[in-house]
């Protein structure tokens, strides 16, 4: 699976990292993925994405940045 | 350092901060109307009725209407700890707040004791039962950032306060002799330098980095400052009751090292918001500059009557007071508030109604406010009420002022508060359908 859209979010005030990827999964095609990027780890994003059928992988970079993955749950 | 993320799952009701914010403007309207009718009687002293009356419907009813709500909703979120029954912690902490700062208003104002003893009971109710639940919360909260720690110190700082205040309180309503002096200026000490700066240090720490999108603060001040301001207070209090040249010297170490923790806050604060990393416009970055400008200045002027043996004119101890709490701690409060009122009425719509599309973005719920204006109007009211400490014919003119501003601040509220029914209603009734 490649990475379809990436969001850099890191300049941007809260809620806006949040409405940005909520606008972005709506048009998410099943097999396409969201690379977010991060400096912080958007916790509040979780439970949305598990009650929406999305899956995600979050990885703590090197370089103190987080990397979200997000893609459509095959099953839903 | 890993940034902490928010944990929003364990937020309670919209209701229960929204219940305080919505309070606290109309106690700061009370304190303007008091200051427009008295006029220059109400400037003549800071220990005149009608001043202390205004004083604390703004401490009270305002300062910690807001802080008992927005803790209540960030400690929560902030620790991840769940906050148990809400609703009630909430109604219990709420209703004997405002009950309490109206009877103590009505004290100063008429100096019934009957009024002072109402006081004491509901303010003591209000206090002991936010206490109890921040100290159940805080402590299971494991692993205490420094914001946690702002909150630990604020709260042991309440505390103080609040027994300050009922000694006082008992003392004026008659029958206990006290030494009236030194508790009636560590009394504001505990409350102002304390409460309230230990927790604004606190949330400044986690909100100025995440809402202002600056760097974080220097570990050094994040780790140190919050207990070392703690223990300068205490240092104070001590010197106020130790007899001699020793309470006098250690009272105005105290003092300079309250005053250069206080500066260094400020500076770096300052430092920290010249260099965000996101240089668009910001309302609420002009609020906390003004609010930590003043901050800076009234730091510098406190250091004036601990240097002069003869003491200051009453004009420039007025002056100083409203430079840190109209000025500095409403500035920031507000500040805080702008971010914090439209970021929840987004949230929870949000949660509840994720996939319908219907609601309206943190800007454009912030846009509503014309907060550019307002915060014009806030710096004119300040400079016009400070004014005043020296020309007190201006008192008039501040009230107001300042009645105009208290006004537009319940109405941007309010406005909050409709956007989050009207959506609520419509989302409902697409649901139904």
């Amino acid at each position: 699976m490649t990475v379809d859209l990436t969001l850099d979010v890191r300049d941007l005030e809260p809620p806006e990292p949040l409405e940005k990827v909520l606008e972005a999964l709506c048009v998410l095609e099943p097999g396409q993925r969201i690379r977010m990027i991060h400096h912080r780890e958007p916790h509040p994003l979780y439970p949305i994405l598990q009650r929406e059928g999305f899956r995600h992988d979050t990885h703590f970079t090197d370089d103190g940045i987080f990397e979200i993955l997000i893609w459509r749950s095959p099953s839903r | 350092m890993i940034p902490i993320g928010l944990s929003f799952q364990q937020a309670p009701p919209i209701s229960v901060p929204f219940r305080f914010f919505l309070t606290a403007p109309l106690f700061l309207l009370a304190a303007a109307a008091l200051l427009f009718a008295q006029g220059p009687d109400l400037m003549a002293s800071r220990h005149s009725a009608a001043a202390l009356a205004a004083t604390h419907l703004l401490t009270l009813g305002f300062t910690s209407m807001i802080m008992c709500g927005a803790l209540l909703q960030l400690l929560p979120v902030l620790g991840g700890v769940p906050l148990a029954h809400p609703v009630r912690v909430a109604w219990l902490v709420h209703a004997p707040l405002v009950a309490g700062t109206i009877c103590l208003a009505m004290a100063f104002m008429s100096g019934h004791a009957l009024f002072f003893h109402l006081a004491l009971g509901f303010l003591s109710m209000a206090f002991g039962c936010f206490g109890l639940w921040l100290v159940g919360a805080l402590r299971k909260i494991r692993e205490g950032g420094a914001s946690i720690q702002g909150m630990r110190a604020a709260l042991a700082a309440l505390t103080v306060t609040v027994a300050f205040g009922l000694i006082l309180a008992a003392a004026r309503s008659g029958g206990l002799a006290i030494p009236y002096v030194p508790l009636s200026a560590l009394h504001p000490l505990w409350g102002l330098g304390g409460w309230t700066t230990l927790l604004i240090l606190g949330l400044a720490y986690q909100l100025i980095p995440m809402f202002q999108l600056t760097a974080h603060y220097p570990v050094r001040m994040t780790s140190r400052l919050i207990p070392a301001l703690f223990l300068l207070l205490t240092g104070k209090t001590l010197g106020a009751f130790v007899p001699g040249s020793a309470g006098q010297a250690l009272s105005i170490a105290a003092s300079l090292g309250l005053v250069a923790g206080n500066l260094w806050f400020a500076a770096v604060t300052w430092q920290l918001l010249s260099r965000r990393r996101r240089k668009v416009p910001d309302t609420t970055l002009q609020f906390w500059r003004l609010g930590i400008g003043l901050l800076a200045l009234s730091a510098c002027m406190a250091l004036l009557p601990e240097l002069m043996d003869d003491g200051l004119p009453e004009s420039w101890l007025l002056m100083l007071g409203v430079c840190v709490l109209p000025g500095f701690i409403l500035c920031v409060i507000q500040g805080m508030l702008y971010k914090i009122v439209p970021f929840l009425t987004w949230f929870h719509l949000q949660s509840a109604y994720p996939g319908l599309g219907i609601v309206p973005n943190v800007r454009d719920i912030h846009a509503r406010f014309h907060a550019d204006r307002q915060l014009a109007l806030l710096a004119v009211a300040i400079a016009t009420l400070a004014a005043s400490s020296w020309f007190p014919q201006l008192a008039r003119v501040a009230g107001l002022l300042w009645m105009i501003h208290a006004a537009w601040l319940e109405i941007n509220v309010l406005q909050a508060a409709h956007i989050f029914r009207r959506v609520h209603r419509v989302a409902r009734m697409r649901t139904a359908h």
